[in-house]
This record gives structure tokens, sequence and C-alpha cells, in this order.
């Protein structure tokens, strides 16, 4: 393919390509995502291709692999159009017979639609599912058209239009008119206002400009940024350009995690076909406009999420954070102005060019512009990418999307904003979901991140899991951050395991705090907020571990004691025969479990066939 | 002649040279801020986070540790307000927690009147402050100490814990040391400090935020130190 001169080339290359897509009689699009191919969608794609050779169909049928559609718990997902319908877990063995029936003979194969949870009528479409009709699918929506390591599928639709609009008839200083006008905030978590950076850093004095996209996610339980990057890089490309334009930079830096091996490796054939087609390098689209961008793979520290600990890495330093009294837009990368924004920043820009700033302000609360994807996991019945509008209450997406908890248990909190953010109780799910309101419940919006846990979850080991991880992930550098999460750790596991005391309730609390104003970085001032939701929301569950040494939820092992009912025993013996610590022996007339040698397992329950044991 | 600013610390206003931090604008003047990792001559890290002060603009107030914070013209610094002497005492505590033997330390928590700490001690011999492997690698230019691991894993090390032939032997890693002033004499207090240093403590709670010339003002190159004659300057 040759260097594309102008942007009427690309235009014309766009209507040829949508018209050899349309010229397909059937097209099947596979999803084939990092959750894709865990579910087994490879095996699937090679079944596909084996069947449609059988069949003699391979010039007949377009077949599409994509990036994740968002529905992850269903993967891998088959759409085939016509009769557009959706298969559901799609297994290698599933395949001839929807090659014969729905390939062939145009018919339904109805037991790998998806089934509702309350009746047994069955969903055909994708856009009737209750999981994806009530989402505002702009960002992730597109991920179903579009195979990632095909330029010509991006272009076709529509993609680098917004970069030929801005290079033919917009000046930076309007790109960033705009972008400030849309309301855009930062998607990684700060929430700062994206054109008020990109002015900030173009007006910057230094020798160059940089940009960067932060793809180092790694928050657990999130994968929004993933699901972006390796479904639709070209997005994040266009982005990049457009904000380089805009802030008069000529060189940029994909800096994404190297445990994402499937977005390294689309995002490297995106930035070598984009080359290709000189949509990077010099003068693209004959424009005066020249800019490359280079991928740099993280080592594996979360810490390098944070922009200053992320650009000393980039420069081949350790990657610690440093001070920000002096912001990144004047001094970042090789001390020279530098932008980053997060993955779905980047992605937002291209639509807010082409459908106007006023299109993105219109959506969203009065602070919080535009839609937001949240990774929806934990304990509820589907778990997967959800793009809603700023402003959904949490309720409508954990209870009408997610589809409410699994297994008839109660869902009882939520968990936003990964390791740095807090837990939010039933009670508090009418919250709109905006950088304000959450911040001010004493959550954070985060990176989009959103674990939901059900009764069977102890808030104190959930802030347990949360300041260990922070623990581990901590640069080390300054005190409040590293001793400090160390210390706080240290009380929250007394409390864990019976030695707590009220005290120590009143430590936590003012270490919490010096933690948060003293650390050095976001990593650390925002690590005491698990401690600090979960003691403001769920503060009966500490004390009840503290005064009455019990853990309500039955988590902590310590607190748990586990009794046998000698009404409802039969004597049977399964639990001796079955405990592998010899903690239970027959008393006389009566079976008992010795507390000081039982390591509360629980097998002896799950073995007992009268239910005569129980956790208390 | 270096453009000068004008910063305000405690009310006092202070000129400086462009590009000075906000620490050693206030030890020039003479207004004590705490700290441990800072060190005359070499780059400031903002590690211990001993010497925060905070910044007032309008009704923000932002803490920040002074030792990385570059003064600028107009700024506004409270180095002793409520806020700040509550976040260094508790900082110092951790301190004091992990390594309750160093003289350097019991002295920084006489001066900020810390005497118990309410964490369970951990007698550690390196608190990470990071001077040894700044002055190795500024001032010596040997390189020959750098920092490994990452959390609580993090450790002052050796090149493959081995003596590297870049190190020439100078001892100045030892030298700033805040482990290596000779530790107190007096006994161990049960979840506290030595009686020694009580002294220093009941001077610091009559008056105030005076300078009590503190031992590790002496071994730190304290401002004050130098302007008395008692040490060199740096």
């Amino acid at each position: 393919m040759p260097r594309l001169p102008n942007a009427a080339a690309l235009a014309s290359l766009r209507k040829e390509l949508k018209e050899d897509d349309q010229a397909w009689p059937i097209r099947v699009t596979l999803s084939s995502g990092t959750c894709g191919q865990a579910s087994g969608s490879i095996a699937v794609l090679r079944a596909l291709e084996e069947s449609l050779q059988e069949e003699g169909l391979t010039d007949k049928v377009h077949l599409r692999v994509t990036g994740c559609h968002g529905f992850c718990q269903q993967e891998p997902l088959m759409i085939v159009e016509p009769p557009d319908v959706l298969y559901c877990s799609v297994k290698p063995e599933d395949v001839p017979e929807i090659v014969t029936e729905t390939l062939v003979k145009a018919n339904v194969v109805e037991r790998l639609l998806f089934a509702g949870p309350a009746s047994d009528r069955r969903t055909r479409r994708e856009a009737d599912l209750p999981f994806f009709s009530k989402q505002d699918r702009d960002l992730i929506g597109q991920n179903r058209f579009i195979d990632p390591c095909d330029i010509r599928d991006y272009i076709a639709h529509g993609g680098y239009s917004a970069l030929a609009e801005v290079l033919t008839s917009v000046s930076p200083e309007e790109v960033i008119e705009q972008v400030k006008a849309s309301g855009l905030r930062g998607r990684g978590g700060g929430g700062y206002p994206t054109g008020k950076k990109w002015e900030q850093c173009r007006a910057a004095p230094g020798d160059a400009h940089y940009v960067i996209c932060n793809a180092d996610e790694g928050d657990p339980g999130a994968y929004m940024d993933r699901g972006l990057l390796e479904g639709n890089p070209h997005l994040i490309l266009e982005g990049m350009m457009i904000g380089a334009y805009a802030i008069g930079s000529r060189q940029g830096y994909v800096y994404v995690r190297n445990e994402y091996p499937l977005a390294v490796s689309h995002i490297h054939t995106a930035i070598d076909q984009a080359r290709e087609f000189g949509l990077l390098g010099e003068a693209i689209l004959g424009s005066e406009f020249s800019f490359d961008v280079r991928v740099a793979r993280g080592g594996g520290a979360f810490v390098c999420g944070e922009s200053t600990a992320l650009m000393a890495s980039l420069e081949g330093h350790v990657g610690e954070p440093r001070p920000k009294d002096v912001h990144t837009v004047e001094r970042g990368y090789r001390d020279q102005p530098t932008n980053l924004n997060n993955v779905e920043t980047w992605a937002n820009v291209p639509r807010i060019i082409l459908n106007g700033p006023d299109w993105f302000a219109g959506k969203g609360t009065d602070k919080s512009k535009g839609t937001k994807i949240f990774a929806l996991t934990g304990h509820v019945k589907n778990t997967g990418l959800v793009e809603v509008e700023m402003g959904t209450t949490l309720q409508e997406i954990i209870f009408d999307i997610g589809g409410g908890p699994q297994n008839g248990k109660q869902i009882k909190a939520v968990q936003t904003g990964g390791p740095s953010g807090g837990c939010l109780p039933v009670s508090r799910f009418s919250l709109p979901v905006d950088f304000e309101a959450l911040a001010e419940a004493g959550s954070m919006m985060g990176s989009g991140g959103m674990v939901v846990m059900d009764d069977s979850a102890c808030m104190v080991d959930v802030a347990r899991y949360f300041l260990k991880f922070l623990q581990d992930e901590s640069c080390g550098k300054c005190v409040p951050c590293r001793i400090g999460i160390d210390r706080m750790l240290e009380i929250l596991t007394d409390f864990a395991e019976g030695r707590g005391t009220p005290e120590q309730l009143d430590l936590l609390e003012d270490l919490a705090w010096t933690v948060t104003v003293g650390s050095l970085c976001a990593l650390g001032k925002t690590a005491a907020n698990p401690v600090l939701s979960t003691l403001r929301y769920f503060r009966d569950e500490y004390e009840a571990h503290i005064n009455e040494k019990r853990c309500p939820a039955g988590v902590c092992r310590a607190l748990v004691h586990y009794r046998i009912d000698p009404d409802l025993c039969v004597q049977c013996g399964e639990c001796i025969e079955a405990c592998p610590h010899d903690a239970i022996s027959e008393d006389g007339d009566q079976i008992e479990i010795e507390d000081s040698l039982c390591h509360k397992c629980g097998i002896c329950q799950e073995m007992c066939p009268s239910e005569a044991i129980s956790k208390a | 002649m270096a453009n000068m600013v004008t910063i305000t610390v405690d009310g006092a206003t202070i000129r400086v040279p462009e590009g000075t931090s906000v620490l050693d604008a206030a030890l020039e003047a003479g207004i004590c801020i705490p700290n441990l990792c800072h060190m005359p001559g070499v780059e400031p890290i903002g590690a211990c986070r001993v010497c925060i002060v905070e910044v007032v603009q309008g009704n923000r107030r932002k803490m920040t540790a002074s030792c990385t914070l570059e003064a600028r013209e107009g700024m506004v610094v409270e180095a002793h307000s409520e806020a700040v002497l509550r976040a260094r005492r508790n900082i110092v505590e951790l301190l004091l927690a992990e390594a309750p033997n160093s003289r350097a330390i019991q002295d920084l928590a006489a001066r900020v009147g810390v005497t118990k700490s309410r964490y369970p001690m951990r007698n550690k011999d390196c608190v990470l402050c990071g001077r040894c492997v700044r002055v190795c690698d500024e001032v010596w230019q040997s390189r020959s100490l750098g920092f490994v691991g990452r959390g609580k894993d993090r450790r002052v090390a050796l090149p493959f814990d081995e003596r590297p032939e870049t190190c020439k032997r100078c001892n100045a890693c030892i030298d700033v040391c805040p482990m290596t002033i000779t530790p107190c004499p007096g006994p161990m207090k049960e979840g506290g400090i030595c009686g020694l240093c009580e002294s220093q403590v009941t001077m610091v709670e009559n008056i105030g935020d005076t300078c009590v010339w503190c031992e590790l003002g002496r071994g730190f190159q304290c401002a004050r130190w130098q302007l008395r004659g008692l040490l060199a300057p740096a």
C-alpha cells in the first residue's frame, strides 16, 4: 500500500473499503480478545476455518476476528449476519452446526443463544441483550466492527477521518478549544480536564514536546484499557495524533504493560500499518504535521502507572515517582513538556472532533461528561466491560446491567477505583457515577474498576487484601507509604487474628490520615482509601472483630470456630475420617472438634451428611 | 547575580536565589524544619517526608516535602501549622518504631516531641533515607551503592552484594548514615526512647518550636551549627 498523499485519498480509500465490506453475502464476527482466547476462541476459529473450507464457503463468508465486545462472561461470542444473531460461549464442537444451520440454511441454533436468568426466553440479537441495551457503547461498541490487526477495517468504519479533518481545517488552538468545550476529563483516575492539560503543555517552553499514552493498567480486576488497546488500537493512535498536533509534539510513546501480550502485539501492528499508510511519519496526509509513536513495555510495576514513575521508567531509570511540585506538562519526560493521558482519554478524542464538543458535553453530569467504561467484576451475574453515560447510578450498573447477585446471595458493597478507591455499601448505590459524587462518598472513579462483593465478603479482609497489594507495589521510596502501609496492614492483621484493641482503631485512623497527607505520590496518597472507606461504612464489622473477636462474614480464619450440633449429628464418623489435622475425635457418645488443632479448612462441614457442623 | 525570589515561611519573609529549595531557604533563615534524608550538596529526593510543610494558596493548603519544593515568587509556606506538626510527629513515630536505637532518630523524635511509639518496635538498622547512596553517587561519583527491591523489600546494596572496584573506600557512606551516630547509652524503655533524651524533650515542650541544638543538627550540618562556627560550612 502506498502512502496516502492527502485527505482526499483517504476518503476515497474509505469508500472503496466500505463497498468491499458490504459486498460479502455473509459476515461472521468472532470475538477473540484476551478474555475470548482464554475461553477458547482460537480453537473455535480453527474449527470455523476448517468447516468453511469443507462446506466451500470461504469466498462467501467474511470472517472477522475482533477484540473483546465487553461481555466477558459469555466469551467467545460469535455474531452471524445475516440473520444478525449472537451466539454465546461457543465451543469448537458447536461450529459445524452453526455452519450447516445458520450459514447455509439461515436457521438459528436456539441452544447457543443467550438465556436470560428470569425466563426461558432466549435473546437473538446482541442489541436486545439487557447487558448491552442498557449501555451507551460509543467506545467499546466499535470493537465489534473492527479487526484490530487490519487498519483497513478501522478506515472503513470512519477511522482517521477526525485526523484528516483536523489536519486540513482546524488549527491546534481550535482543537484545544474543542476538547476544552467538550468537558473531557482524564480517564486514568485523576479527572484533570484534558483540554486544560493540553493547553498548559502547548504553552510550556521546551526543546521538544512529548505525548504519552498510559496503558500501564494494573488495578486488580480492571481491564478497560486492555479492551480498547487490543480491540481498537488505531483509535488510540488517532487520538494521540490529534493531541500531538494540538500540543505541537513530534514524538509519542505508548507505555503498555508487558502482561498484556495481545495489546502489545496489536499496537505494534497498528503502528507499522499506520506508517505504511503514511498516517505516521513525516508530512502526514500531505500536511506539515509529522509525528511518530514508539511502544515501551512496562516491567510489571504497578507504580509505573503513576505519571512521573512512568516517565522515569521510559527514560531507563528505576520506576520511582518524583515530587510533582513542577507538573509533567512543564517538565516531564527528559525534562521536556510532556502530556500524558490514559488510553480511554485518547480514545475519546476522535469522536469529540467528529461529533463536536456539544455532542460530548451533552452526555453525563454537570462536571463529568461523556461515557465511561467500567470493568464490572466480582459477585455479579454478568461480568465484563460496561460503558455507560456518566451519572448512571451504581444500582443501574450492578443490578440492571450486571444482573445482580449470584446464587441468591445479597450484594453488600462495591469497590470502585481499584486499590486506591473505596468500598461503597448498598445504601449508597443510588449514587450517580461521576468524579465528584464518588470522591465525596469516600471512594473514587479511578480508572474504572468495579468489584462487586456479596455478603460472603468480610470488609476487614477486603481492606487487608488491598493493603497487601499496595504494600507489594509501593516503590518503597518514602516513609509514609512504605512504613505506613506496612503498619496499617499490621494493625488489620491484628484485627483479623483476634488481637485487635479499640486503641488500635484510633491509631489506624490517625495513621491513615498521615499516609494520605504525607506520601510522595498518588499511590501513597490514596493508599488509605480502602481502610478509610470501609471504616466509614462498615465500622460495625471492625468493632465485631475487635470487641467480640468475631468475623461476621466468617472469613477471618482465626475468628471462625466450627461446632458440631449434637442433636443433628448422626455419629457417622465421616468428619473424623475427613479431617486432615486430626482435630475431630469421638468422646464418649459425642463427636467433638478440638479448637486448638483445627485449621478451619471447612472440609468436615462439606463432608457432613446431616449438616450438623456449622461455622460461627 | 542570580534572580531572587521572595517567599514567606511561618510569616517570615525570606529572599533567596531562584532555584533554592524551601527547606534550604528556611534553614538559612534560622527556621528549623526538622529533616532526615536532606543533605547539603546532593539532590533532594523527598524520601523521609519529615520536612513536610503546607503550601498555602488562598483557601487551599497542600502538604508536600520542603526539600524538593522549589521556592517560587510569592509562595506562602507554613512549616509549623497544627496539621504539619501532627503529620510530622506521626511520620517520625513510624521512623522511631523502625529504628529506635539510632541516636539520630532519637534526637529527631525528641525534636518533634515524640517520646513513645504506638507501634511494636522493630529495631532495623536502615531507614532507607538514601544519604549513603546519593553521597556515593553524586559527590564521589562512585555509584557503588544503590537501592535494590521494591516496597518492603527495598534495601541499600552493593552491586551483586559485592564491593565493586569503583568503591574508593572513602567511608563517606558511613559518615552520612544516621544510624552510625553513636547510639544513646541509656537503657531502652518499653515502647519509648531512652531516658537521656528526655531533658531535651522537656525543652521542646517548654519552648515550643525553638531550636534545641539537637545532636542531629550537628550530624546533619544544620545551619545553626554552621553559623556558630562549630561546623565547617558544607
